[in-house]
């Protein structure tokens, strides 16, 4: 037998660390272990053991013939959530030390004047300003005060800080200064982690810019020791090959990009999942889909358009905010451990509670004793109580129907009602919540798939659907697992950007060729010195109309670049986008060109799977009592992994595997595809 | 042609909706107005707009009552009916499916003439269930001076255009002529028209999702679920009110000026606390003014209905149940309740905010634990010149930075520049370096200003220091509009009042002007800077009991 090669896909979850491998023949194989918060390698580690055993394989064999090692990681999302990042300080310009703290006038609640303003990530005493200051356009007006600098240099001696952002203003049009403090800084303190403004994010707006190196600079150095110390385990194990990370944008780049711009690896976690669902719309699932990663407190939800992930640049994770592009992911409180319960204002209200893993559930039998969404599952019928995670949890109907009794009888109704009614509001929420995440990207969702994958979507998938009017769901087989297996089916990606503000809204042709030559030649190389195959490059623009203060990106890719009349063709560009997203445009007004954008992608080569082996279509494995908004029936109920490649179903049926359960309700039909997922026509 | 409908739907005999229909849709009405916002968020035009967000969504159902409303700027909170209403009122029997009304005037239910209002009625079954209501702070809106705010005025028709209640549009369609007449009255008539249409796209989207709401649970369904959501809302906030000890109390807040010939005018608040019930009474507030600091009446109830909002739970539903404890009793001709034809263009921060905080003064002995030190006043500078960058355009640049600070609480110290109470957060100011690449200014100095908070066991928040050099082609003007030069943020519970805003115009041959708050035609020359020092905001109970490990801290980091 010829020697296999391999790829592994590593996702360290909250609980689970999932580890996908995918063989050169297409096999494909789960592992998972317990994650290990204090050091994620650890769990890494044990995972790849657990995925080498279940392929027969000693680890540094599996090791060894293992060609690309892909990791999605949350070890500077914790950092951040946690508070637990470096000691930091900030050198920025004097008279604005104030920016991260100011949050440019912002609250969050606007109707609780008594919530307590949050701590800033750098501490005043340690944002420190140096005498220096350059014009919008770029030129001094006060030069780099060495006197100040040594001054600010000797306070960061005295506090003994790990790191240090340095954020001068309009450093985006020149980055001299920043880089004199920066070299200043790293000479006189060694082993500082220095990060600088104008290189994390050389763009306009000084607290997006500030926040995120500030964030980079805080959770820099923990990422930095964290991929370190998973290199070196990696290496014992026997591991020569590249490691990549996950990146928010939901592109792949080495250890090393990831250490330096760790704020980029603050989304890694969820990118994976939307990287699972890009790979699956490319691979026949359809070019429109709204993913929908239900779990056990919190629901994602993101939008694939046209075969690619929306990005934004709005995130704020633990409070602060991030201005990197990003996956645009929406997260609502609300899950399968999401609690049930009478609201202060009287309405019967789904978390943003949740059971956690201990207690969880009534239904695990841990001590829980107020109903979950997952115990109403249970009470409906729609779970086995004998067969939940492919009977390695055995739920307590007992417990479950108390708990939900116990809110039916506050609530005066009965307990089955009471049941029916936390599943039905929590479809209601999370309609809701893929409507705003939808209207925000100025789509209509109907004409979109819902992409249900998660633990406990599912259950949820095809009530979702209808209320959104959706004609389209579909559940992959591979549920748990996914982000891992997505992860290897990213690119490599490196973006540039830089913004340019000219006198006139618009610079001239060769300003903007000049421009996206010099981007385009940096992302290239940055690229060419990761990857030896072949790189294409995206280019972009943010724009806007003169008075308008948010600029809108618009995709150049098709576009002349070299004819005479470039910025006239940027100019229609944006028109014609600002038509597509605002229903008007205003071909009067000037048009700003903010911020220029290359992305150097390099693809790495597909990993396909194997083809799903045909079959007999497979009959129900039983029959279940369920309850549904019209009345009590009794369901068939499929195993997952027995259906046949294009055997249809028809609801109401119930559809379970070791990691999940589908509820296909009256109406409904769906198709066992090729691909390995379950499509459902509402 | 549908046929005309004359009056709203009847209140429906009473349905006992069950509790997931009534969680369900009360989630969906709150889901609406969010996705109405998001809407104009992404469509509006001006930066007052999609930047500040200074607009308002709300949904009324037949009997204007306030179902819903998102949350934005707090000062329109309980205001969104009275316009609900004035159209119902002056188009009585003559509502039609398909109407589309606009209005801002002050006297027949807007609040100030730059606060445009589309209200869209919402038909099912043959008569009017619904109405969708979008407010909107234009950039412009006539009268004497640019932007609406015009401290000379006297009376409201130096203010801008008035737009009593009128039909925009009908059957669908919108009447043309009648927008062109309103855009040309304004300076600004692209961004009119933009940010007007923008309005109309949201209160359309949020006719269209009650429309499938209706569909769903029908009409009288739908009804009996809305009271029964509003019932929950009056019962959750009386709920609140029934653990306030019983009592009168009486509280105070005074404004500057008028501009012309008065200082210290008073808004005086008695308020009685019985029950479950709450009566706020601002008779005895002085007489109404010469100047723009007069209050409208729905202005008015919307400040009385903010500051009731903010000594509730934050939880509690903002709607028309949840404001039915309160009683509100007010003169007219008083500076709360001005007479047809008063200016009143400064009331939504200036008189609103004083309105807010002489009720929160004298709730702070009632409910000590929910009172806040007073939010900032707002004092705004406006700076209009030539930028040799940009030969041939003038600029128009509105001060949005420098914000005043948050007050404190039982639940900590007070945000720093987080704003007014009208605002409490929700107004962003812009980028430093946006600012200098559009305009012809140098920030020199904008950072947190050590001293300006009120002390207390939890002290205010920091005002800021700007210091601004205008770098104008030639002589620039300037206006200012505002309030709080003499009176700071008010602390409470024991908490010492805020530093009073000092603006002053720094002139380059080493002059000093101190800045009016209310002023026109200010000339500017180049290289002068205008040098704020904000107000920071009230604090919270007796500064003795400080926690020493929060002085510390302030030392530390140099927040005192």
């Amino acid at each position: 037998m010829a020697t296999l090669t391999y790829r592994i896909g590593i996702d360290v979850g909250g609980t689970f660390t999932d580890v996908v491998c995918i063989a050169a023949d297409g096999t494909e194989t789960l592992a998972k272990a317990a994650s290990t918060p204090q050091d994620q390698s650890e769990g890494v580690i044990a995972g790849l053991a657990n995925l080498a055993a279940a392929l027969n394989l000693p680890l540094g064999t599996l090791l060894a013939r293992c060609e690309r090692i892909v990791h999605g990681t949350t070890v500077a999302t914790n950092a951040l959530l946690e508070r637990k990042g470096s000691k930091l300080a900030m050198l920025t310009t004097e008279g604005h030390r104030d920016v991260i703290e100011m949050r440019e006038g912002l609250k969050p609640e606007r109707y609780d004047l008594r919530l307590p303003a949050p701590e800033p990530l750098v501490p005043r005493r340690l944002r420190l300003g140096v005498r220096e200051r350059l014009r919008a356009d770029g030129q001094v007006a006060i030069a780099l005060d060495q006197a100040s600098l040594s001054a600010a240099i000797e306070q960061l001696r005295a506090e003994q800080v790990e790191s240090v952002a340095i954020c001068f203003l309009h450093a985006w049009r020149s980055a001299a200064h920043e880089r004199a403090a920066g070299e200043a800084v790293a000479a006189a303190l060694p082993g500082v982690f220095v990060t600088l403004s104008s290189d994390v994010l050389p763009q306009i707006k000084e607290f997006e810019r500030f926040s995120t190196t500030a964030v980079n600079a805080y959770v820099g150095p923990v990422v930095s020791r964290y991929l370190g110390r998973l290199r070196g385990r990696l290496g014992e194990a026997g591991y020569g090959g590249a490691v990549f990370v996950i990146l928010s944008h939901g592109g792949v780049a080495p250890v090393e990009e990831a250490a330096r711009l760790a704020v980029g690896t603050a989304l890694s976690g969820p990118a994976g999942g939307v990287a699972a669902a890009v790979a699956l719309a490319r691979a026949g699932l359809g070019q429109n889909l709204v993913t929908f990663d239900m779990g056990g407190t919190s629901t994602d939800i993101a939008l694939v358009a046209e075969g690619d992930a929306a990005l934004g640049r709005g995130r704020v994770v633990g409070g602060e905010r991030i201005a990197l592009e990003s996956l645009d992911i929406v997260t609502l409180g609300a899950g399968g451990g999401s609690i049930a319960h009478l609201g202060a204002g009287g309405t019967m209200q789904v978390g943003p509670q949740s059971a956690g893993a201990v207690p969880g559930p009534a239904a695990y039998g841990l001590g829980g004793t107020q109903p979950a969404v997952t115990d109403a599952n249970l009470v409906l019928g729609y779970l086995d109580a004998g067969n939940f995670l492919g009977g390695a949890r055995q739920l307590d109907l007992g417990a479950a129907q108390q708990a939900v009794a116990a809110l039916a009888e506050k609530l005066n109704l009965a307990p089955a009602d009471c049941a029916m009614g936390i599943h039905r509001l929590v479809n209601a929420r999370m309609a809701d919540g893929v409507r705003v995440a939808t209207v925000r990207r100025g789509v209509d969702p109907r004409d979109f798939t819902l992409l249900a994958f998660g633990g406990a979507a599912g259950l949820h998938a095809s009530a979702v659907a209808r209320e959104l009017g959706l004609k389209r769901a579909a559940v992959p087989l591979f549920a748990a697992g996914l982000s891992a297996w997505g992860m290897l089916q990213s690119d490599l990606r490196y973006e540039m950007a830089r913004s340019t503000l000219a006198a006139g809204g618009m610079p001239e042709d060769h300003e903007i060729a000049s421009l996206y030559a010099t981007l385009e030649a940096d992302a290239r190389e940055k690229m060419a010195a990761w990857y030896g195959g072949e790189i294409a490059v995206q280019r972009s623009a943010d724009m806007r109309y003169g008075e308008q203060v948010f600029e809108i990106a618009v995709p150049l890719d098709d576009m002349d670049w070299t004819s005479p009349g470039l910025a006239e063709r940027l100019r229609q560009a944006f028109h014609a986008r600002h038509r597509a997203l605002f229903t008007y445009d205003l071909p009067e007004e000037e048009v700003v060109l903010v911020t220029a954008r290359a992305a150097a992608i390099g693809r790495l080569p597909p990993v396909a799977s194997a083809a799903r082996a045909a079959g007999a279509p497979a009959a129900p494995q039983g029959n279940r009592r369920i309850r549904l908004e019209a009345g009590d029936v009794d369901a068939p109920v499929f195993s997952f992994d027995a259906l046949a490649p294009g055997q249809a179903l028809r609801g109401p049926a119930i559809v379970e595997s070791a990691t999940t359960t589908v509820l296909l309700l009256p109406g409904d039909t769906a198709r066992m595809n090729v691909g390995g997922w379950l499509e459902i026509t509402l | 042609m549908q046929q005309p409908h004359a009056t709203p739907a009847a209140i429906p005999d009473p349905v006992t909706p069950d509790p997931v229909t009534l969680a369900v849709v009360d989630n969906r009405l709150r889901a609406i107005v969010e996705e109405m916002g998001e809407a104009m968020l992404r469509t509006s035009y001006s930066q007052i707009l999609n930047s500040s967000r200074d607009f308002s969504i709300a949904l009324c159902d037949a009997q204007c009552r306030l179902v819903a409303q998102a949350d934005h700027i707090p000062v329109h909170v309980g205001a969104m009916p009275w316009a609900a209403k004035s159209v119902a009122e002056a188009f009585a029997g003559n509502i039609h499916p398909g109407d589309t009304f606009l209005l801002n005037d002050p006297y027949f239910g807007g609040s100030h003439l730059p606060d445009l209002t589309i209200v869209l009625p919402v038909f099912a079954e043959g008569s009017l269930r619904f109405w969708s209501v979008v407010r909107a702070h234009q950039s412009d809106i006539g009268g004497a001076t640019m932007g609406g705010y015009n401290p000379g005025a006297t009376e409201i028709w130096q203010e801008g255009l008035r737009v009593p209640p009128i039909r925009l549009g009908e059957g669908g369609t919108l009447r043309q002529d009648l927008i062109r007449m309103l855009a040309t009255n304004t300076r600004l008539p692209r961004d009119f028209t933009g940010d007007m249409m923008a309005m109309i796209g949201a209160a359309r989207l949020g006719e269209r999702r009650l429309q499938g709401l209706l569909t769903h649970y029908g009409a009288a369904g739908l009804d009996a679920a809305v009271s029964a959501v509003l019932d929950l809302s009056e019962a959750h906030a009386r709920r609140i009110l029934a653990t306030w000890p019983d009592g009168t109390w009486h509280g105070e807040a005074t404004l500057d000026d008028d501009g012309f010939d008065r200082t210290d005018i008073v808004i005086r608040a008695t308020c009685t606390k019985q029950g479950e019930s709450l009566t706020v009474d601002l008779t005895a507030s002085d007489p109404q003014t010469t100047g723009f600091v007069n209050s409208s009446f729905a202005n008015m109830r919307s400040a009385v209905a903010m500051a009731f909002a903010f000594l509730l739970d934050p939880e509690v539903s903002k709607n028309d149940g949840a404001f039915r404890p309160l009683t509100v009793l007010a003169k007219e001709g008083t500076v709360v309740w001005a007479r047809d034809g008063a200016p009143v263009t400064m009331c939504t921060s200036h008189c609103s905010n004083e309105i807010v905080e002489a009720i929160i003064r004298a709730l702070s002995a009632c409910c000590p634990d929910r009172a806040m030190g007073g939010w900032g006043r707002r004092f705004r500078v406006a700076i209009q010149g030539k930028d040799a960058r940009r030969p041939g355009r003038s600029f128009v640049w509105h001060l949005f930075h420098a914000r005043p600070g948050g007050g404190g609480s039982s639940g900590g110290d007070g945000w720093s520049t987080a704003g007014e109470w009208h605002s409490a957060g929700g107004l962003k100011f812009g980028s430093v370096e946006m600012a200098e690449a559009r305009f012809p200014l140098m920030f020199e100095r904008h950072e947190f200003l050590p001293g300006t908070a009120g002390e207390g066991q939890y002290r205010g928040g920091l005002g800021a220091e700007l210091s601004l050099r205008v770098d104008s082609d030639g002589p620039a003007r300037a206006n200012t509009a505002g309030d709080g030069i003499r009176h700071g943020s008010a602390g409470m519970c024991g908490g010492q009042d805020g530093r009073p805003h000092h603006y002053v115009l720094a002139r380059a041959d080493g002059t000093e002007q101190v800045l009016k708050t209310k002023s026109t035609g200010l000339a500017i020359n180049p290289g002068d800077r205008i040098v704020v020092q904000s107000s920071g905001g009230g604090g919270w109970g007796d500064p003795a009991r400080r926690d020493s490990a929060a002085r510390a801290r302030d030392e530390r980091e140099g927040y005192v």
